[in-house]
């Protein structure tokens, strides 16, 4: 399964009033690359999907929240 | 009035499950929108949705009624104002 995040690099002035941030990250979910939903996906249980946000794993995108992802974001 | 005594497990297992469904439905439901000839999928939403009527009744027999309005019967005196309300369950 690819990561579901791509990152840029925004650019940095001197004159920056905030601490830079010098990564960013995007959520690329899997429905960007599926065209049309096939039929017969193979589905998560009704308590798994009520979990999942989906009925497809397929479809699963997490979301893992702040901290984990850039070193940009977290105050040291 | 003697203290109204907090609900039993089974009542949040019936109404997990019915969630659990609820959103199943929901999914096909939409699914269904985009994919109207799809078989396999129509007869699952009818399956399932068979299922959450059951899952629904047996909740009400118990616990009384579930929605308002003629959508849900009403056990004797009437339930529907009956703690706990929807904030507190």
């Amino acid at each position: 399964m690819y990561s579901q995040y791509r990152v840029y690099y925004p650019y940095v002035s001197p004159f920056d009033p905030c601490p830079p941030q010098r990564v960013k990250t995007y959520v690329v979910p899997p429905q960007l690359f599926i065209h049309f939903q096939p039929p017969n996906l193979p589905q998560f249980s009704p308590r798994e999907a009520l979990f999942h946000g989906t009925l497809w794993p397929e479809l699963y995108s997490p979301y893992e929240g702040r901290g984990d992802r850039s070193e940009g974001r977290r105050k040291k | 009035m003697n203290e109204p005594k907090p609900v039993d497990e089974r009542y949040y297992q019936l109404l997990h499950q019915l969630q659990a469904l609820d959103f199943v439905l929901v999914e096909l439901t939409l699914y269904l929108d985009t994919h109207s000839n799809d078989a396999d999928a129509l007869q699952q939403f009818n399956q399932i949705s068979e299922e959450r009527w059951k899952v629904a009744c047996e909740f009400e027999a118990s616990y009384g009624p579930l929605l308002q309005f003629g959508l849900s019967f009403s056990g004797y005196p009437w339930q529907w104002n009956d703690t706990p309300w929807p904030w507190q369950v």
